[in-house]
């Protein structure tokens, strides 16, 4: 098996995808005849490019180097200089993959990585037909991974797919959504369908509402060419909060297999409420951070940002209220939100059940028991807790809310495998269940699409403001506290 | 039995790494022989001056205040935050972790420490305090240090659901009142008096012995009531407690020397004695006495709590205790007179 990696001396590369592979080197998963050949702009011998891979695993890699695992690692790392413009851009990259799999007794298999930006997807996947780099599916194994964001809209999206299908089936295609590879989304669908306490519950019958919060803490960074183009919806909400509501929300698949499970979730996108017109204003909320607080020291706002412009609309917090219209959900809302310089880095997706009846020891509306919340914790600390109240030890009935607390790391030990690492080992075996159809990309564009068209219509108005280091606008809080709840914090 | 702190894991840390060296602990504690479950019942703020002691150590920078005590009898993930105040402003400049582990082999629970130094100043203090706490646990904060002297700001109490402090710790009544009255006025959280729960037994006493306060016997009468040294603030909340029930209550004064003790009582000097017309009552550690002439002697005795027990006990409490926020505001409303 032969991975190139196309943005092979980028920072995905660096930070995520490298790691990952030397993780599960380390784990003995790998190929026992692998090569791993970066391709880039920039020249670089492959010594170099073993530095910088060095460099790479060193500073974000969840283990530290051993120097003998280093070794063999390394040894399967090359790098080759080309560009995807021109007739026979990629001539020089097909003559090294050859000597390269020649020497090593490769069959030939590969999976292209495009880590790189959305608008080369295209001119790359021709140029890799082109060059003949995907052999007729009876042939050797060719599997292509494109990272989000796939378009910026359902246009765009719709090009980037029909460019690839030309190219690739979409059995060949894995669209990387990295939210759904890790261990507490995946552990969604165990705990929904592995235990009998839960499932039973999922449903408009007892759950009051959902809420899913994608927190960060960081700022717009190095990113902001990116994230002026982007924004929160685009950026978080059009895939990893969609794809998460699909995994909590779905029906339970007949089966394992990775269509059967995919459809499930399509099916959810497919019931989404739209929200257009007026709609949009009423129920998603689009704000801006300004200067503020983070962790006691002071932070810019996000128009003093670099690279960021000083009249910028777009938008870092979103909170939507979402409807999911099928007999399930009926009437239960979902609360959404994403948004950069909140307090803290935190993704939590929170179910609450419905309060029990408002006798016995709910009697007092001035202290209203605590609703039973199961949270589920995806990001960090991974796992989840139930809450449940729960009489103090004494001679009177005092109650209090206590926690059910589930943790991976202290329950497992060890660090969980990074989402890279699980997502790259599935294209390996070519297992596509966690990875976004064209169907659902294509679900969750038309969705978002008339909520970007109103943002579009109004500009600036209707762009909310939030400091640095607080929970978002009072506009977010107002679209949930309107219905008689409020944001569980993570 | 709460309290004994089994094993101490704690490490230097910074604000940044706080979280990931947490985990790091935790998974440490998973390691061993014995199992460890993480308890947490709610984030509790510890405010506190900088510890006079100095040390790194884990009890160095919990000095001055039950905290173990307290995590022992009520797991929380705490979080004490030392504020410099009055020096330059500046970001938080060190932390430690720690997990405390209690109880027996069989029923080791482990509660999470944090310890953050900061001199920053007191808006960007929340930032602090968002980032560490967890949204879906009920949040206490523990003031430790006297209300008369630094007092929380509105701002801070937001991330509360609760204030626990001790008003024994006033130096100065009229001071402690003037800080507590945008909270009484405001109503931002619940308030909660450690010192409030010693006059139980005497509240209860007199409640028993005269009758509640909406009957006739409480109307036509004058109380007074008078303190022994540094009991001056529980003299103002008993003063507070009736007059926010609407009873007419003299202004506390300080016991006579060597008139402490009554007879009942021997051996236990009074911290209170109130007199209501012909009916006498003392407060004193070991509980309440009254004495009246057409009735029998009558007692109600002291819990024994510690400071921890105490703490503790107002920590678990959701409710907010009603009485004692009329009290503070009959208290705070006679010193704005």
């Amino acid at each position: 098996m032969t991975i190139v990696i196309f943005g092979g001396g980028g920072d995905l590369a660096r930070r995520k995808l490298l790691p990952a592979l030397y993780n599960l080197h380390v784990d003995g998963v790998l190929p026992p005849r692998l090569a791993i050949v970066g391709v880039g702009r920039r020249p670089m011998s492959d010594d170099e490019y073993r530095a910088f891979a060095k460099e790479g695993v060193e500073r974000f890699s969840r283990r530290p180097i051993d120097a003998r695992a280093w070794d063999a690692f390394a040894a399967a790392l090359s790098f080759v200089a080309a560009e995807v413009d021109g007739d026979r851009a990629l001539a020089p990259l097909g003559a090294r993959l050859d000597v390269i799999e020649h020497e090593r007794g490769l069959s030939g298999d590969r999976i292209y990585y495009l880590a790189i930006p959305p608008t080369l997807f295209a001119p790359t996947v021709k140029q890799l037909a082109r060059s003949r780099f995907v052999p007729p599916p009876e042939g050797t194994i060719a599997r292509v991974i494109v990272e989000k964001p796939i378009g910026r809209d359902l246009q765009s999206a719709r090009v980037i797919n029909d460019a690839i299908a030309e190219v690739f089936q979409e059995k060949q295609v894995y669209r990387i959504d990295h939210y759904l590879g890790k261990e507490t989304v995946q552990n969604i669908l165990v705990m929904r369908f592995a235990n009998s306490i839960f499932e039973p519950l999922f449903n408009q019958k007892y759950v009051d509402h959902v809420q899913i919060t994608v927190a960060e803490e960081e700022g717009v960074g190095t990113r902001a060419g990116y994230y002026e183009e982007a924004g929160a919806l685009r950026d978080m909400v059009q895939n990893h909060i969609l794809q998460l509501t699909a995994m909590v929300a779905m029906e339970p698949p007949h089966s394992l297999d990775a269509d059967v499970i995919r459809d499930e979730r399509l099916e959810v996108l497919k019931s989404l409420r739209p929200i257009a017109g007026a709609d949009v204003d009423a129920n998603v909320v689009r704000a801006q951070y300004g200067p503020g607080f983070i962790l006691g020291k002071a932070a810019p706002g996000y128009t003093q940002e670099s690279g960021v412009a000083p009249t910028s609309t777009t938008e870092t917090y979103v909170a939507l209220r979402v409807s999911i219209d099928n007999w399930r959900w009926a009437g239960v809302p979902f609360f959404l939100r994403t948004g950069k310089r909140l307090p803290k880095r935190a993704s939590e997706i929170s179910v609450h059940l419905k309060e029990v009846p408002p006798i016995l020891f709910n009697a007092d509306p001035g202290a209203r028991l605590d609703p039973t919340i199961l949270s589920i914790r995806i990001q960090p600390d991974e796992g989840f807790s139930l809450g449940i109240n729960s009489k103090v030890p004494g001679p009177h009935v005092q109650i209090y809310p206590v926690k059910m607390d589930f943790h991976y790391g202290s329950t497992f030990g060890g660090t969980s495998p990074e989402a890279y690492e699980r997502l790259l080992l599935d294209v390996i075996a070519g297992d596509t269940t966690l990875f976004m159809r064209r169907d659902a990309v294509e679900a969750a564009w038309q969705w978002v699409m008339p909520i970007l068209d109103r943002w579009a219509e109004r500009g600036r108005d209707g762009l909310a403001a939030y400091p640095a280091g607080e929970w978002g606008p009072a506009e977010g809080e107002a679209l949930i506290e309107s219905t008689g709840r409020r944001w569980l914090a993570p | 039995m709460a309290g004994a702190v089994a094993d101490r894991s704690w490490r230097a840390s910074t604000p940044e790494a706080i979280d990931a060296d947490l985990a790091v602990l935790w998974r440490d504690v998973g390691r061993g022989e014995t199992s460890v479950a993480r308890a947490v019942m709610s984030n509790l703020i510890v405010f506190r001056s900088p510890a006079s002691g100095g040390g790194d150590d884990m009890a160095a920078l919990i000095a001055g205040a039950p905290v173990e005590e307290v995590a022992a009898r009520h797991p929380s993930r705490v979080i004490v935050l030392e504020h410099c105040h009055g020096e330059a402003p500046r970001a938080p400049s060190a932390a430690a972790v720690g997990i405390l582990t209690f109880g027996p082999p069989a029923a080791r629970y482990g509660v999470e420490l944090i310890v953050v130094r900061s001199a920053c100043p007191e808006p960007s203090l929340l930032s602090i305090l968002r980032r560490f706490v967890r949204g879906d646990i009920p949040t206490s904060i523990w003031w430790t240090e006297d209300i008369s002297d630094a007092a929380p700001s509105g701002a801070l109490l937001t991330v509360g659901r609760q204030l626990v402090f001790d008003s024994r710790r006033w130096r100065d009544v009229r001071r402690g009142a003037a800080a507590m009255a945008p909270l009484v006025r405001h109503h931002r959280v619940d308030l909660a008096d450690v010192n409030w729960r010693r006059l139980a037994p005497l509240r209860r006493a007199l409640t028993h012995a005269r009758g509640p306060f909406q009957s006739g016997a409480w109307r036509s009468v004058e109380v007074g009531v008078s303190h022994a040294a540094e009991e001056a603030a529980l003299a103002w909340l008993f003063f507070g407690w009736l007059r926010g029930q609407g009873v007419r209550c003299a202004e506390p004064t300080p016991m006579p020397q060597g008139a402490a003790t009554a007879p009942e009582n021997e051996g236990s000097s009074a911290l209170l004695a109130v007199a209501i017309g012909d009916m006498h009552a003392t407060l004193s550690p070991r509980g309440a006495d009254v004495v009246c002439p057409e009735a029998p002697p009558l007692s109600v005795a002291a819990a024994v709590e510690s400071e921890a027990d105490a703490v503790a006990a107002e920590l678990r409490s959701l409710a907010p205790d009603r009485v004692l926020a009329a009290a503070l505001e009959a208290i705070v409303e006679r010193f704005e007179r």
